[in-house]
């Protein structure tokens, strides 16, 4: 049994916010984290975001505005997004299950910050700035500063996630996406990484991306080591340096634990794989 | 709150309290007892059933939130003739043991062959891998489903 004091689906975004504004409300979006955080949390009234027009992918120049609402499966089966933000592509197509992918929407899934959430990673590498909104107005805040920690954000009373705003990928660009752990997992085996690079024409690195999710204290891109990849030539030996760099600033802002041991050594290969991973693709999609 | 929305091809219409998950409500209230309760947490699929024609866990849903769209159950799936090849491969392959699986698996195998006619090992166990069996080892039930979409190829000659 679950503990529903009331549900309401309004059609208009308008009478949501309204409601939010109430403080009274929890919104519900797919419901994959929600309905069981239902069954032994105290009784909720219920707001159903589904009818509010949320589930849109607009193209827009640079940019491409994804509704919160929609769901990991459409993400994933997206020419658009495979397209223009192929990281996002594949990090939703990895969620769960098919069943789970179905229901289960990219805002539910930034909202609820799991420090696996799958998309979280991916939408950093492209800059999102998320569109919340309440009966008070509009704000707009980036991605890398919404998640505070482990299930904590800073989303305000009475808001709601209404869209997701990506800065496409250059063209050509090589990436990469590695999951390691399952979900129910204990921390210590879980981690997430996700990378991008685009080369210049004269065989250097152009300009290059990484984000790691389960790494830090909330999951955020490495600016230090994107820095001193940009202009050098790649090279096993230089991302394995620049994975080096990356594991030692694990251990400075996450602090020395019992895991690090552990982490540490698994941080320096799987970067130094994402890096090598990304570049591969790239090589590839240029002879192609 | 008053719902209505289609239930395996008919429409209804019910007064729902607020307080039950869409599996509860299916096999509680309507007796619809061929959808499984395993997990519960959205693990096992067993509660699998058709969501507007997607496969989604029905102990993840508030009843409340399908006014409006279609659901399908395992008898739905069953009474469809279109549906008939999967049922019988599956009894004639032994995918079902226990059988508690079975409904999600066969519900999730009616999605992926309505949208996929030859679909290949690989993308049988994709679409199937939200049902856990702890029977069978998987490879009846992905032999089950491949010789239904089989035999659906050979019936449209
Ligand atoms: C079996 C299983 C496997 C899973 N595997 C994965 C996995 O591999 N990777 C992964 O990342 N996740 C996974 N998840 C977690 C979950 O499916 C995702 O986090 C999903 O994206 C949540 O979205 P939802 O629409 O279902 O959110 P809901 O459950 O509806 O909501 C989640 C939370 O966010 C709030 N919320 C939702 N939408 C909004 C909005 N627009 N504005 C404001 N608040 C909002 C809700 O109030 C709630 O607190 C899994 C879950 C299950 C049950
Ligand atoms: S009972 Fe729903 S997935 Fe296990
Ligand atoms: S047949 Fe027993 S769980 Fe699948």
């Amino acid at each position: 049994m679950i503990s529903v004091l009331e549900y309401l689906r309004p059609e208009k975004l308008d009478d949501a916010l309204h409601i939010m504004g109430g403080g009274e409300h929890t919104p519900a979006a797919g419901g994959t984290d929600l309905v069981l955080q239902l069954r032994d949390g105290r009784p909720r009234k219920i707001l159903d975001l589904e009818r509010l027009g949320l589930d849109f992918i607009r193209n827009a120049g640079d940019i491409i505005e994804i509704g919160s609402l929609v769901t990991h499966a459409a993400i994933a089966s997206n020419p658009l997004i495979a397209k223009s933000l192929p990281v996002l592509s594949r990090a939703s197509s990895l969620v769960g299950s098919l069943q789970i992918r179905n229901r289960g929407t990219v805002g539910g899934n930034i909202v609820n910050a799991s420090p696996c959430a799958d998309t979280v990673p991916a939408l950093l590498l492209y800059d999102a700035e998320l569109v919340l909104k309440s009966s008070g107005g509009t704000r707009t805040v980036p991605l890398s500063q919404f998640v505070l920690g482990p299930y904590r954000t800073s989303l305000g009373p009475g808001e709601i996630l209404h869209s997701i705003i990506c800065r496409k990928a250059e063209v050509s660009t090589g990436w990469s996406y590695i999951k390691l752990g399952r979900r129910q997992a204990v921390n210590i085996s879980r981690m997430t990484l996700a990378t991008s690079i685009f080369m210049n024409g004269d065989g250097k690195i152009g300009s290059v991306r990484i984000s790691a999710g389960s790494v830090f204290p909330t999951p955020s891109r490495i600016p230090r080591i994107e820095r001193m990849l940009v202009g050098r030539t790649p090279s096993q030996e230089l991302y394995r340096q620049a994975a080096n760099i990356a594991a030692d600033m694990m251990i400075k802002e996450s602090g020395h634990r019992w895991s690090t041991p552990y982490k540490k050594p698994v941080l320096i290969n799987l970067l130094t794989r994402a890096l090598t991973e990304a570049q591969s693709k790239l090589i590839a999609g240029m002879v192609s | 709150m008053k719902v209505r929305f289609k239930l395996n091809g008919k429409f209804v219409m019910l007064d729902l309290p607020g307080v039950e998950r869409l599996i509860d409500l299916l096999r509680e209230r309507l007796d619809l007892v061929g959808t499984k309760e395993g997990c519960g947490k959205g693990e096992c699929g067993a509660c699998t059933v058709l969501l507007d024609g997607k496969p989604v866990c029905s102990c993840l849903m508030l009843a409340s939130q399908i006014a409006g769209h279609e659901i399908v159950t395992i008898e739905g799936v069953a009474a469809d003739n279109r549906y008939a090849h999967i049922l019988n491969a599956f009894e004639e392959t032994g995918a079902v043991q226990c059988g508690y699986c079975s409904p999600g698996m066969i519900v999730s195998a009616a999605a992926l062959l309505a949208r996929n006619r030859h679909p290949s090992d690989n993308e049988i166990k994709r679409a199937l891998a939200g049902n856990l069996c702890r029977c069978t080892g998987y490879s009846k039930i992905i032999e089950a489903v491949s010789r239904a979409a089989e035999r659906v190829a050979q019936e449209r000659k």
